[in-house]
């Protein structure tokens, strides 16, 4: 990588994650038939290894299916992985785009605090970046209404505002943002540059679009099969990616 | 390893699940604004539905039925509506388990919270209605706390396991629904085991449901000042200990998967 005498903010070594195609049954389908299900593995990332400087933008690429999504998650900690191990060095770290989930019944106030607790955040530390929060996702007096009454498009502003605002110190973005409306989406995007363009923060990036990561990226990974199949500069891999999906 | 876990996860997780139960609690309430009052008008109804049945058309002698009636309400209405929220319990969460880390204990301890919080309101309630029937009270209500503890610990307990196999198990809810049902007619909420049954089906009924157990004891230190069964009250304390620790095993061991699971 490009900096190596700067601190490691991350470490995945020999990471794999398997989904047990393991189907819910029913008790009484599984009385009626006694065969059992077979419990087929699918092995979504094998044994990747890479690991990131801290301040560093790195791109991930890779067709559908390649694993990417699944790598973020797990490295977001939603899933634990099989095997091999993500070592996040005590950085904090937040799936951007998706956001958090809600709670429908509750009112988008709430909701913030609840998301920032989950966050690792305590009740305090959000409070106090509540109204910068409410600001930022101008969702004007429905801030204080159900979220189950929010637009899709109202309901990923927020929940764009709440991960951008509670910065952390990794932050995992899948999907270049398509969030509310263009005004919004100017916005957010502009928001995003800042955030990434911070000096010790750390992000990662799964695009499709080549183009963003060859403006944004400092360097790219190739996911292949769940595997890596290149990694280094954009400038070598983004070329070597196009040829091979034309 | 696990006790390390569990100490880490409730220091960082447990406001979540105090300030989740209190939102639960703020929208019902805001919702309709006769809602806080069903959670007392639920069993109170009940409560004149098996009064007019056992006094007026069976007879019964029991002391104070309109309060023994109450409480054993009371004590079910949390037992069954924690266990049996907790079937789908992941499933209605799906939208945060699926984006960010949350042990899954957790969601369980919230609606703990929430029916822990209207079974005060309802206890509240007994203990008006005791000034009200002038019931003579002695020391021996103290009893009260260990019985609460224990039916928490035993609640939770099933709870965390009901929640791990409602992820795996399609048709769950009407397994526990239905057995919830039977558990319900022979805890002797409306009747009194100890009065209308005889040995050894009494002792039989009253040693092997925990819940039916916890009923008595609690009517019996509230209302008649009596001690309840202490080493039952015990023994059950200590399944219901070891009933936690199985959730938590259960629950920390495949909590992994339930996500991958749709």
């Amino acid at each position: 990588m490009v900096n190596m005498d700067r601190e490691i903010a991350l470490d995945v070594k020999d990471l794999r994650i398997r989904y047990r195609c393991l189907q819910s049954f029913s008790i009484k389908s599984s009385l009626l038939k006694l065969k059992k299900a077979d419990a087929r593995v699918f092995e979504a990332v094998r044994g990747v290894t890479f690991s990131v400087p801290r301040g560093e933008i790195l791109g991930i690429v890779g067709q559908n299916g390649s694993g990417k999504s699944t790598m973020l998650r797990a490295i977001a900690g939603i899933f634990s992985p099989d095997e091999g191990s993500i070592d996040l060095h005590g950085h904090s770290v937040s799936l951007l785009s998706i956001g958090v989930g809600f709670q429908r019944s509750l009112t988008g106030r709430e909701n913030i605090i609840l998301s920032g607790m989950l966050l690792g955040f305590s009740e305090r530390q959000v409070r106090e970046k509540m109204d910068e929060i409410i600001k930022f996702a101008s969702l004007g007096d429905f801030i204080d209404m159900p979220v189950r009454t929010y637009s899709s498009g109202m309901h990923s502003k927020l929940a764009f505002s709440i991960t951008a605002i509670l910065e952390s110190d990794i932050m995992l973005i899948d999907e270049v943002l398509s969030v509310g409306d263009a005004k919004f989406r100017k916005k957010s995007y502009k928001k995003m540059e800042q955030l990434i363009t911070q000096e010790d923060r750390t992000v990662l990036i799964v695009s499709h679009n080549t183009d963003t990561l060859q403006k944004l990226c400092t360097s790219v990974l190739w996911l292949h099969d769940g595997q890596v199949r290149m990694i280094g500069k954009p400038e070598d891999v983004l070329p070597a990616y196009d040829e091979f999906m034309s | 390893m696990m006790w390390k876990r569990l100490i880490r996860d409730l220091k960082r997780y447990f406001s979540y699940a105090k300030y989740s139960a209190r939102s639960d609690l703020k929208s019902e309430v805001a919702s309709s604004y006769l809602n806080w009052l069903w959670w007392i008008l639920d069993p109170l109804m009940f409560m004149l539905v098996y009064t007019f049945i056992a006094v007026v058309v069976f007879k019964s002698q029991v002391r104070y039925f309109p309060i023994f009636v109450f409480i054993g309400l009371t004590f079910w209405n949390f037992f069954s509506k924690t266990v049996q929220g907790s079937v789908k319990l992941i499933r209605n969460n799906q939208n945060i388990v699926s984006k960010v880390y949350i042990p899954k204990f957790i969601l369980v301890l919230e609606r703990l919270f929430v029916n822990g919080f209207k079974m005060l309101i309802s206890l509240l309630l007994v203990i008006v209605m005791m000034i009200i029937w002038k019931v003579p009270v002695t020391w021996r209500v103290i009893y009260m706390i260990p019985v609460i503890v224990i039916l928490c610990l035993l609640t939770f307990g099933l709870s965390c396991i009901v929640t791990h196999f409602g992820v795996f198990v399609d048709d769950l809810y009407n397994v526990v629904q239905i057995l919830l049902r039977l558990v319900f007619y022979l805890s002797g909420i409306f009747y009194s085991i100890e009065n209308r049954l005889k040995d050894p089906l009494r002792t039989v009924m009253l040693s092997v449901n925990p819940v039916a157990l916890l009923i008595q004891s609690g009517r019996q230190c509230l209302l008649y000042s009596m001690v309840p069964a202490r080493k039952l009250l015990l023994l059950w304390g200590a399944a219901s200990c070891l009933l936690v620790v199985i959730g938590f095993h259960v629950i920390y061991k495949y909590e992994n998967s339930y996500v991958k699971i749709s």
